[in-house]
């Protein structure tokens, strides 16, 4: 059997109250290795695409990959991948923390949870075997106090839990672990929710994965140390965390400012940007299991109206869709919306995204103070900004609306919202503005789970944060403001990047080593000895079958658009008077992606991929 | 009539550039300290020793900006270190400093929150550099 694979594969139907073990043979794992990309496989194999997301018929898949488990930095990652009931389509969700390794230690690769359950359940996975058990106790409380109490019985287990978002189906919810590590994106915790599944939780400690050549894993591990103790990049995100971004992005003109309608608010950032949080709030910095970078932070607020205990801290995400995007000036305010949208489980760029809609709405007049039960949802005003999380969380009120995410209750609420939505395929954007990026314009028009950052590595390469021209033809610095060369750009920092969700390795320590060493590392504890010709193409599949997936469920070229608001220039900051060129963008790409005029994946790349099936699916 | 790069006499104009600009003292009235450049020796480029340049900050107002020795060059609160290559393509606005940091190609001493809560500073600084009319040591020699 192939390295880095505990070898088996866990199959939960909650409708029965059965489990039982499955295997998946070398060629697959090879060709799908893990994570993100073997969810899509087994997906595409053996579930109907077109069940409702939030339907027993569609399965909840977490999934590891070869790397986790195996004490290379940045490898604690699993994927949570479902049908989305936000979009619509392929969901995928990374999330690092303490969950995966031992989900392996446990002795299982991945798990697949299928049905639905009469009641609230947890699954628990430890050495002594698996167990469904009630959860009646568990269900309303956030999930802080689950986490908790799971924990109390053994401080030793991991727990993915889902809050009150995920048990009231609100199309936004998350699933976090262990409180500080989310899959945040795409409704995924609702799917849970719509499972009766109240939280997953492991403890292992006798399974390993072996790995196909020790000698060559220390030598890449040792090197992967040192170039990540060189890495100001590494450096930057230690001191800083992710929130390094917000001074330097408001310079490039990345950051969106009040709803996506403005820039250039170097004061507003500077108050919410990482150096202030490590000035003022910032505890410790905190890691997940096997990472020396140690990128989590942990914050405290003593005392004023926005005080929280000590606990995880805000990422850049969540730093700018409740700062920026709401003209909120105010860090403890973002840090203390952070811990509301942890607790109940939302995803904080969809929650932002959706309360920031609400904020232009209201000060157009189109959403009345009465139609809000009574919140003055003015630019800045945080405490009805923290109600109506809340309310989001419960669907109560006007929460009900946003439960969704933003693009649902456009729909809902009709008038000029729509053009006020910031998204792809019906995923709120990331808090980088393709205006000032043109590369993440076409990575957002054509990532698989809609508008998405993390499907790819374009942000470190079209940002300068990484050169790899060893790997592809690539310059060291790109300007942002133009489309010329993004599409070959972006298409090389797709099939590298999108490796992350299959290997399971952090994007920050990818972005911080030599890709020499992540592929010799790869190769050491698999055995497969890919070079780089072999990983981007492997990329290439991967990406190539969730295209197709997608593509079975409706999607096409007409959903690879950029949303009128960012195709409107700003008048100030370092994107201004600029528009990525989509048609320049997508005619290039879509050369050098192999789709044709519908935008599906043209028969030959996917023989060529080896997706015959996707083929006979698609062209049947 | 352009100036020879890395000297006394480029250092003085460089200052004077600075000085000059109408925005940089509004912008730096924050920044507190010293920077200092380490260039890489280069012997096919024209640089066969290390250059050390020194130039000290306070408060929108400039200072001492010397070619110093190893020394001095080490008690400046920044201490930014590259080969020569990489500097004039930061000069000539061919590499961002801040990719040129975060990609390995140039390496910095100091307090990076610090730099990072100062960027428009620290990129303003950069850009008046390129201003300087120079004559880089691989350059044609008239």
């Amino acid at each position: 059997m192939a390295g880095g694979y505990v070898g088996k594969f866990l199959r939960v139907n909650l409708t029965e109250g059965s489990w039982s073990d499955f295997t998946l043979d070398d060629d697959t794992l090879e060709r799908f290795i893990g994570g993100s990309c073997l969810a899509a496989k087994l997906f595409l194999d053996q579930y109907p695409l077109d069940a409702d997301p939030l339907s027993p018929e569609n399965p909840l898949m977490i999934m590891t990959g070869p790397m986790v488990g195996s004490g290379f930095p940045g490898t604690s990652r699993f994927s949570v991948c479902a049908r989305s009931p936000q979009t619509g389509i392929w969901a995928e969700s990374a999330c690092g923390g303490t969950f995966g390794p031992d989900l392996k230690r446990a002795g299982y690769d991945g798990v697949v949870i299928e049905g639905r359950s009469q009641g609230p359940v947890t699954l628990t996975i430890d050495d002594s075997g698996v167990r469904i058990s009630d959860a009646s106790s568990l269900w309303g409380r956030d999930i802080y106090e689950v986490t908790d109490e799971l924990k109390a019985l053994d401080k030793s287990v991991k727990v993915l839990a889902i809050g009150p978002a995920g048990e009231n189906l609100a199309r936004i919810a998350a699933i976090g672990n262990d409180k500080g590590h989310f899959s945040g994106r795409a409704g995924l915790g609702a799917v849970m929710g719509s499972k009766n599944l109240k939280a997953v939780v492991v403890r292992g400690t006798s399974a390993k994965a072996a790995k196909a050549d020790d000698a060559g894993f220390k030598l890449a591990m040792k090197a992967a140390m040192q170039e990540i103790k060189d890495s100001a990049l590494a450096e930057g995100l230690h001191m800083m965390g992710s929130d390094a971004n917000m001074d330097l992005g408001m310079v490039t003109g990345d950051v969106p400012v009040k709803n996506w309608t403005s820039g250039g608010e170097f004061d507003l950032a500077s108050n919410l940007s990482g150096p202030t949080m490590r000035e003022k709030y910032l505890t410790k910095a905190h890691a997940c299991t096997n990472c020396p970078i140690a990128c989590k932070r942990v914050v405290k607020v003593d005392g004023g109206p926005f005080a929280t205990e000590e606990g995880p801290g805000p990422e850049y995400e969540t730093c700018a869709v409740f700062g920026t995007m709401l003209m909120n000036p105010d860090l403890t305010a973002v840090i203390k919306a952070n811990e509301l949208c942890n607790r109940y489980g939302m995803d904080t760029i969809s929650c932002g995204s959706a309360v920031a809609l609400a904020m232009e709405l209201y000060e157009k007049g189109e959403i009345t103070k009465d139609r809000l039960g009574g919140l003055d949802l003015s630019w800045g005003n945080m405490d009805a900004v923290l109600e109506l999380v809340r309310q989001t969380a419960y669907r109560e009120g006007f929460g009900d609306i946003l439960a969704d995410g933003a693009v649902h209750a456009a729909r809902r609420l009709g008038g000029s919202a729509m053009d006020a939505v910031v998204h792809v395929k019906g995923l709120e954007a990331p808090m980088h503005d393709p205006r000032g990026f043109h590369g993440m314009g076409l990575a957002y028009m054509m990532s698989n789970r809609g508008a998405c950052h993390l499907q790819h590595f374009v942000l470190a390469t079209e940002q300068g944060m990484a050169s790899w021209p060893q790997l592809f033809d690539m310059k060291d610095d790109y300007e942002g403001t133009t489309s010329v060369g993004k599409a070959m750009l972006v298409y090389n920092s797709e099939n590298y990047g999108i490796l992350a969700n299959s290997l399971s390795i952090c994007h920050y320590v990818a972005y911080s080593i030599r890709p020499e060493t992540l592929r010799d590392a790869f190769n050491a504890i698999t055995g497969f000895g890919f070079d780089f010709a072999g990983l981007l193409s492997t990329g290439m599949r991967d990406w190539t079958l969730k295209r197709g997936f997608n593509n079975l469920l409706g999607i096409s070229k007409k959903d690879d658009i950029l949303p009128k608001r960012i195709m409107t220039a700003l008048e100030e900051g370092g994107a201004a008077g600029s528009v990525p060129d989509t048609d320049l963008l997508l005619k290039e790409y879509y050369a050098l992606r192999g789709l044709d005029e519908r935008g599906f994946p043209k028969e030959d790349v996917l023989v060529r991929l080896g997706l015959n099936e996707l083929k006979e699916r698609l062209y049947r | 009539m352009p100036i020879k790069a890395m000297t006394q006499e480029w250092m003085d104009a460089y200052k004077a550039a600075i000085q000059a600009d109408p925005e940089y003292k509004g912008l730096a009235k924050d920044w507190e300290g010293s920077v200092s450049l380490v260039v890489n020796p280069d012997p096919a480029k024209n640089v066969p020793e290390p250059i050390y340049l020194f130039m000290d900050y306070w408060h929108g107002d400039v200072g001492d900006f010397v070619v110093c020795d190893k020394e001095k060059a080490d008690s400046a609160k920044f201490v930014m270190t590259g080969d020569y290559a990489r500097w004039k393509q930061v000069a000539y606005k061919e590499l961002d400093a801040t990719k040129a940091l975060l990609q390995g190609k140039l390496k910095m001493k100091g307090d990076l929150p610090y730099v990072v809560r100062n960027i428009k500073t620290v990129n303003k600084v950069i850009d008046i550099l390129g201003r300087v009319d120079t004559l880089w040591p691989d350059d044609d020699h008239k």
